[in-house]
């Protein structure tokens, strides 16, 4: 049963070859072909201090698309107002009209419109407790097919979360200990270090240092950002 | 004509045939009727939705409510034991649906066996047959929707429409139950700012900075939103604010 379903595209295509993410990248252009759309990008969304940047981590857009449209209009888009959760009603984002949309400027619109990007529609999926963003998008308006977006969605969810060494984002998102992590939980319940020592029955320097490991693995800068971002990452 | 395609009503007619999507749940009788109607269509006896608690320990399924409602049926108390330990621990992992089955001739085994997605796990319960769809809700909450039954009915084909019901399900019972317990008192536009920054690493002095203000005065906001959320602290401030939604 834990066979994919693509387990026979794949075993065909030389990306069984490259290895792991040869087989995300199948699953993703084989995803892509069935909503009748040209090109997909999988995102996370990866909050520091000042705005949301999006972690790309599987896409078939041209490189020049990339560097073109930028890392945060690709978040402004993964999280814009059209875009739906699993089971919602995606809303296309057509470049031509130049959507009103929080961070697509029209000029934004107009070059994602000229790099080929007539359509686009965004996709939050559920990995597990993590959050993607899967954007899909086509040359020409009206090409995708709404209902196999739908069924889409949820497949993107289950096949993804068969793949979680492939995603990267898994292990990057989080990199604690058990220990660290437990840790990490009691301090957002409002606990001192002294009360976590009492909790878990250990010394408080000992607390301390677990607690020091799990800033510095989250690259937060204190206790208020660690705990924050490890919310916001579904850590705890 | 490219226009036309943003109207609302156009996408809605083009999902018509694929998925229901009535207004949210209002109420948790509502919710509970809904459930049954997911069951009904899935040929299902009974079903139960569960929370999934954040706790770093061990995650557990936590009872909302079942086909029993407003009583408790003996499936939801064999779940909330540690029947539930490897569904709890799936579900926060995976977002495919798992299943198990003591018999399998019975035609929900056929049925699940004959899924694309579905994850056979060992026996939550002493017999029986079942379903379970990981189900997930804004700010990472987590849960988990289970149909029982040994005549369940479950085509391919089908499957994302019903676990799309049992999302639409569980955030409408997960955004009651944060109103429910949230009863917030009004947070000020500033007080939030400040709540914010500290989440995002700010210390006090940078905050007055940013903002403009006497580092006396962001410690005020931030003690008065500590105390309005009813918290110990300023960590368990920002854990509130951010599970509550009041901050991103």
């Amino acid at each position: 049963m834990t066979s994919l379903a693509t387990e026979q595209t794949i075993s065909e295509t030389p990306f069984a070859r490259s290895g792991t993410h040869g087989e995300l990248t199948a699953f993703l252009m084989e995803t892509t072909d069935r909503v009748g759309a040209d090109t997909y990008m999988l995102v996370a969304l990866l909050h520091d201090q000042e705005r949301t940047d999006a972690r790309i981590i599987a896409s078939n857009w041209i490189y020049d698309a990339i560097q073109l449209a930028g890392h945060q209009l690709i978040a402004n888009l993964a999280q814009s107002p059209f875009a739906a959760e699993p089971g919602g009603r995606p809303r296309a984002v057509i470049t031509a009209s130049a959507p009103a949309l929080p961070g697509v400027s029209g000029e934004d619109a107009r070059l994602l419109n000229v790099l080929g990007h007539s359509e686009i529609f965004a996709l939050k999926l559920n990995v597990g407790r993590q959050r993607m963003f899967l954007l899909f998008s086509a040359e020409a308006v009206g090409r995708i097919d709404l209902a196999a977006l739908l069924q889409a969605q949820f497949e993107c969810c289950y096949g993804l979360s068969r793949m979680p060494d492939m995603l990267g984002a898994a292990a990057a998102q989080d990199p604690l200990s058990d220990r660290e992590r437990e840790c990490l939980f009691w301090v957002s319940e409002g606990k001192t270090t002294d009360e976590v020592a009492v909790i878990l029955g250990v010394s408080s320097n000992t607390i301390n240092s677990y607690i020091t490991q799990a800033i510095r693995k989250l690259s937060a800068s204190n206790r208020a950002m660690a705990v924050a971002t490890a919310i916001r990452s579904g850590i705890i | 004509m490219e226009a036309a395609r943003l109207d609302q009503s156009d996408t809605a007619t083009a999902y018509a045939a694929s998925a229901h999507e009535p207004p949210p749940a209002v109420s948790i009788p509502d919710a509970v009727r809904r459930c049954r109607w997911i069951a009904v269509d899935l040929n299902a006896d009974g079903f139960g939705l569960f929370f999934i608690s954040p706790s770093a320990d061990r995650a557990r399924l936590v009872p909302c409510f079942d086909s029993n409602y407003p009583h408790v049926a003996p499936a939801t108390k064999l779940l909330s034991g540690h029947g539930g330990d490897e569904l709890s621990r799936l579900a926060r992992a995976s977002t495919a649906p798992c299943w198990w089955s003591s018999n399998d001739t019975c035609r929900s085994a056929a049925a699940f066996g004959a899924l694309n997605w579905g994850a056979r796990i060992s026996m939550p319960m002493p017999q029986g047959a079942g379903i379970a769809f990981p189900v997930y809700a804004d700010r990472s909450q987590c849960g988990l929707m289970a149909f029982f039954g040994a005549e369940i009915a479950l085509p391919q084909q089908q499957l994302a429409e019903i676990h799309a019901r049992c999302f639409a399900v569980f955030s409408a019972v997960a955004r009651m139950r944060a109103e429910d317990s949230g009863r917030l008192p009004s947070i000020s536009k500033r007080e939030l700012e400040c709540l914010k920054l500290t989440a995002n690493g700010l210390t006090s002095g940078e905050i007055a900075s940013r903002l403009n203000l006497s580092v006396h005065t962001a410690n005020q906001y931030l003690t008065n939103t500590t105390q309005k959320l009813n918290a110990v602290n300023r960590m368990h401030a920002v854990a509130k604010g951010l599970r509550l939604g009041l901050i991103e």
